[in-house]
Parts: C-alpha cells; structure tokens; sequence
C-alpha cells in the first residue's frame, strides 16, 4: 500500500469472559477502498466491527485510524481504556449502519440525521437542516423527512440510518449486515444505495452475507474463520480462485 | 331507621367541595413533578456505574414503598421543624407525597431505561454522543413515552392519596367532606357526593391520559 | 447517647400500649387481607368467566372502590353504619373499609392473572373431559396463582399501610398509640421513626416471604 492506511487493524484479540473471540485480526484499509468481511456466524466479524467503533472493548492489539490510535492509551507502561468523552470523540471519526436500523424511534428521519450535527458537531438548527436535507436527497428520501420511523419501510429506515452516519463525514463507514433484517424485495434499495455511497468513494468496510454484493461493490473482500482472519484478496481470487480450503466449502455452503 | 336523602345540605358546599377537589390535583400535580425528576435521576442512577449510588436508590426505594404515606406525612409535618426546616401545611404534604411517588416512579422508570433497545443506545454512541447526551437526547424521551401509562396511573392513586392531607387539616375534599358530615349529619349524601366527585375526576383523567396515550402511543 | 438512653426509657414505659397497637395493626391487617381475599377470589371469578349481566354488578363495584380514595372509604364506614341502624365500632369499620377495598384490589388482579392464561389451556382442559369446576381447580387456578402471587402480597402490603389510616377514626392501632404517646413525652422525631421502622419491618418481610414463595414456585 503506498499511500498511508486510513484504518491499520494490528494484532487485534479480544474475548467474552473467557471465550477468546478475536485470536490475533491483521487488517489495513487504504482511504476510499471498499473491503467486505465474510465468513459464517461466530467468526468474529461483527465483532471486529464493533471493536472498530470503540462499541466493544479488546483486550489486545491495536486500532489507529487516520494515524491516531483510538480506545486506548498507556500510561506509564499500563493500558487505559480512555474516558467517555475522548471515546465519544473518536466514535464521531467513524459512523456505523446497523442489522436493525437502531433509528430513533421519536425523531423524524430529517431529526435523526440532525441529532449528530447539533448535539456532536454544534452546528446551528439551520445548519443542521440543511446538511440532513441534502443527506436524505442523496440516498433517495428527500420528500420523507418529516416521516417518523413507523412510518417508514424497512428499506426506506435503513437508507435513513446510512443518511445519518454519512452526514457526520466519517472518515470511515462501518456497515454490519445491513441488508439481513430486510424483506428480500427491500434489500436491493439498500444495496443500490451503498454501491453509490462506495461509487463517491468512501471508504467502507462492511460485514455481509450478500456474496454477489461483496463481489460487485468491494475492492477487497476478507474471509473471517473463527476469530482470525484467513484469507484476504480481490473478490475475483476470494470468489473465483479461493485458497483457503473452509473459504471454499463455505462458498460451497453459501452458493448464491 | 328513617334516613331519606336530602341533599340540599351538601349541595349548599358543593363550591367547597369543588375548591377541595381543586387543591387535591394541584397537591398531586406539584407532587408528582418533583417525584418525577427525583425518579429520572434514581432510575438513571440504578443503572448506572456506581454502586454506592444502586444503593441508594435501592435504599430510598424500599425506604417510600414501604412506609405508610399518613407516617411520613406526619414525620414531615411534626418532626422536621425540630430540625429546624419549617414547613407548612401544604409544603409538608407535598414534599412527602413528592418523596412517595418518587420511589414508585423510580421503578417505573427503572423498568423503562431497561426496555430502551441497547441499539438506540449504541447507534446513538455511533455517531459520538456522549453517555449524557444520549441519555438526555435518545433514553430518556423513549422510555418516558412508555413509561407514560404507568405515570399516568401513578399520578391518578397519587390523587387520590392527596385525601391523606385531610389528617393534617389541610382543605381538600375529604377534609371539607367531613366537615359537612359532621356539621350536617347528612352522612350517606356527604360521602356519596365525596366519593362521587373522586370517581368522576378519575375517570376524567382517565380518559384524558387514553387519549394522551393515543396521540403518543408506545414505541 | 442520653438523649437516645432517655428515648429507651420512654419507650420502656410505652411499651404495652405500643405492643397494644402492633397487635392490633397485625390482626386489622390479617383480617382485612383473609376477607378482602375471600371476597376478591368471587369477584375475579365473575369478572372473568361470568356472562355480562353478573359481571355488571362487580364491575361496579371494583370501578367505584378503585376510584375512591381508601381514606373516604373508612370515613364512609365509619359515619354510615350508625344512621342506617348498624351499630359497627370503629375498628369493625375499618375492617369492612379495607377488607372492601382489598376485594376491589384482589378481584382485579385475579382477573388479569385468570386471563393471561391462554385459551388452549380451557380447550385442552375440556378436551379431555374437565367440568368447568374441576378446570378451575386444577388447571386454570394453579396457573394464576403463579401470576397473582406478587400483586396479591402488594395488595398486603398496601393494607398494612391502610390500617394506619384508621387513626383517623380512632382506632387504637400503632400510628394512634404512636401519637397518644408522643403527646405525653413530646419526643415526636424518636417515636414517629420509631414506628415508621416498625412498619417498614414488617413490609419488608412481607415482601421477602411474597418472594421466597415466588421462587419456591418457580422451581418447580
């Protein structure tokens, strides 16, 4: 990679209790590259997601984004989960979609994409609107804003939730199996609307079962096998030529 | 035994009756608003990091759900001016029945916080709300919208737990109601209107807080 | 510690007539609560499975003691029974108060544990011969009992806390001894907290038996 990595993922090991959940994940994301993370459930990748976005706390390895290392500090030889306002900070650099939307159930969706700019970046309400509004245009929603979640469809809620992370300008987008809470005649919408935030060039990683997605839209894809990374590569190797004998009876398993 | 009913004798203080009934929803209101900031702040606490604080909640919890309202009323009341804080009438039984439906609304809302999906919480982390903000911003607005029948019914038995002031002389309707029965010897009339009166405002908020709930239903 | 040694000595000398008044706060509670039972078990049955026209009148009767204050209540039964040629002591009105109040309460409670049993249960009752009695007894009820359990010991609790209203009408429970005793030696804070600990046990131990009961049922 020539030009310095946006995320560098480093020896990154975490566990439940005593459940050793991520053994050792190696991981680099250069600025505007798309990886997509397989793999079967229990594999760790939602994991990793949430360990990004300082949602869980690891045990071991590091995280630096954009050259700073985030959830952590040593002092004086001991490791220190940093305070809550530090991490509140460093979740802002990233924005996260997740399985079940999570939309805040008491604001419209133009509410939803504000509450970040006023609250986190104190924009002004006129800022705010603005910003939302051109947000909720881009994937599709502009004439919904002033519709509540229960009003909206799945598909229509997800788009929300993308509108909302992308409007804090992330410097990454962390997306966990965004499509799988979906009705199937929802799903494309969605993934029509992810392939066009990639098209922009974001810089996206993304869990996912959607395979022909993972194909089409990443640069990269990663397959994930019982908390370790195990094989890494362009989607025609990963899908195509796949090395890795689990990665190729998973294909096998997942054949869409 | 001839009683016939004449209610000309109650019907000549209805206006007593009403200005009562009157001070009893506005003992209640006062009361439940301070015992609803007292409960956000406990029912927060009890979830929160600190342990002494869990305690504390749990502590005055147990403490106002288990002693009778007319004992702390009269506590208030009689024992704290040897304190030193002078209370009137009305402040006492306020500041005692704020303290009572405090610890009710504590574990209403307690149950509330828990029942707020943890992804509205980490969605609101996600995009860099402090623990505050998101408590102030996202927890706190949804679980009190469904909490909202449950205060609603706090706030009804609070009202009619607002009689209890009559012991300490202070106006409200069942003080004025027994003012009349004794005056008037009109017993059945006087607790027939009296009843009739808590029944009636009752069930008018009722209605009032079904079609709250309606406009604000749960999420 | 003298002013806490003078309170010991105080409450020496008071200790029959409080002792007098726990007991009688007990047993108004006991009373109350046995009736109050009795008469909720016959209202939560009608409620439930009664056709409309009986249901009408329990229905009435639980709405009005809902919405009444438990105070007006025990000022009603005390005022009300002399002019209509009852002659009640206040005590015995008291009880009626509560134990009328309790029933509303119970009754109410009991129907909602009745109808959160799922209608299955009535159809696989009767599918395999069940009189409605015998789908009572051993299906229907077992079950409710699992869920009106913690709000019948609330119920309890709750008229532990009533009985101190009938200081009110003078009825020489704990709360009025209390009083009488504070008026002779003055030592208001002492002997006002000294029965609001009182209450406040045997609450608290009402509540921990209503949920060591829960958790022996649960076990099974």
């Amino acid at each position: 990679m020539a030009a310095a990595p946006l995320l560098s993922i480093r020896g990154l090991t975490k566990q439940f209790d005593k459940l050793e959940v991520l053994k050792g994940v190696d991981l680099a994301l250069a600025p505007r590259e798309v990886v997509s993370i397989i793999g079967s459930s229990g594999s760790g990748k939602t994991t990793l997601l949430r360990c990004v976005n300082l949602l869980e706390e690891f045990q071991g390895g590091e995280i630096v984004l954009d050259g700073e290392a985030i959830g952590y500090r040593t002092v004086g030889g001991k490791r220190r989960r940093l305070g809550d306002r530090e991490l509140s900070r460093q979740r802002a650099m990233t924005g996260m979609v997740f399985q079940s939307f999570n939309l805040f159930p008491h604001l419209s969706a133009l509410g939803n994409v504000m509450l970040g700019l006023r609250k986190v970046r104190r924009l002004g309400r006129d800022e705010a609107r603005a910003i939302a509004e051109t947000w909720l245009d881009r994937v599709g929603l502009a004439t919904r804003g002033d519709h509540y979640p229960s009003q909206l469809s799945g598909g229509q809620q997800q788009r929300v939730a993308i509108a909302r992370a992308l409007a804090m300008n992330p410097k990454l987008v962390l997306l966990d199996e965004v499509t799988s809470a979906l009705d199937p005649e929802l799903v494309q919408e969605v993934l029509n609307t992810v392939k066009s935030i990639a098209d922009d060039g974001a810089t996206l990683l993304i869990v996912t079962h959607e395979m022909r997605f993972a194909r089409d839209v990443s640069s990269r894809v990663v397959f994930m096998e019982q908390g370790q990374i195990a094989e890494d590569g362009p989607p025609a190797e990963i899908f195509g030529a796949p090395r890795n004998p689990r990665l190729a009876e998973f294909l096998r398993n997942t054949r869409t | 035994m001839a009683y016939s009913l004449h209610f000309g004798a109650v019907w000549a203080s209805f206006d007593k009756l009403l200005e009562g009934l009157a001070l009893g929803l506005g003992l209640a209101v006062a009361a439940v608003a301070i015992g609803t900031v007292l409960g956000l702040v406990a029912a927060f606490a009890s979830v929160g990091p600190s342990r002494v604080a869990r305690a504390f909640v749990s502590a005055y919890v147990s403490l106002f759900r288990n002693l009778p309202l007319l004992v702390l009323v009269l506590l208030v009341y009689f024992a704290l001016p040897a304190t030193g804080i002078m209370l009137d009438k009305y402040q006492s039984f306020v500041g005692a029945l704020a303290l009572y439906s405090g610890a009710y609304l504590t574990e209403i809302f307690r149950a509330g916080l828990i029942s707020v999906p943890v992804g509205l919480r980490e969605a609101a982390r996600s995009i860099g709300l402090t623990r505050l903000q998101t408590n102030l911003s996202v927890v706190a607005p949804v679980m009190l919208r469904n909490a909202l029948p449950s205060l609603g019914n706090t706030f009804i038995g609070m009202f009619k737990d607002s009689s209890i002031a009559a012991a300490i002389a202070v106006p409200e309707l069942t003080f004025e109601a027994r003012k009349i029965n004794v005056d008037t010897f009109r017993v059945i009339e006087t607790w027939m209107v009296a009843s009739g009166l808590y029944i009636v405002a009752c069930a008018i908020i009722a209605a009032l807080l079904r079609r709250l709930e309606r406009r604000f239903p749960k999420f | 510690m003298e002013l806490f040694d003078s309170f010991l000595q105080q409450l020496w000398i008071a200790r029959e007539a409080l002792w007098h008044g726990f007991m009688l706060t007990v047993g108004i509670s006991v009373a109350s609560i046995v009736f109050g039972t009795l008469l909720g078990c016959v209202v939560a049955l009608q409620l439930t499975y009664a056709p409309l026209l009986l249901r009408l009148p329990f229905r009435i009767y639980v709405d009005l003691m809902r919405g009444t204050p438990v105070l007006v209540l025990i000022l009603a039964s005390f005022y009300i029974p002399a002019v209509i040629g009852l002659s009640l002591s206040a005590t015995e009105a008291g009880i009626l108060a509560l134990s009328l109040f309790a029933g509303a309460h119970i009754g109410e409670l009991g129907r909602g544990a009745l109808q959160a049993i799922p209608p299955g249960q009535i159809e696989a009752g009767r599918s395999i011969g069940l009189t409605f009695p015998k789908l009572l007894a051993y299906v229907l009820v077992p079950q409710a009992l699992r869920a009106a359990l913690p709000p019948w010991i609330n119920t309890g609790v709750e008229l532990i806390k009533g009985s101190s209203l009938l200081s009110i009408i003078g009825v020489g429970e704990l709360l009025l001894k209390t009083q009488e005793i504070i008026g002779r030696n003055f030592m208001t804070i002492e002997f006002y907290v000294f029965a609001g600990v009182l209450y406040l046990i045997v609450n608290i131990a009402l509540d921990q038996f209503g949920k060591s009961v829960e958790r022996r049922m649960s076990a099974r």
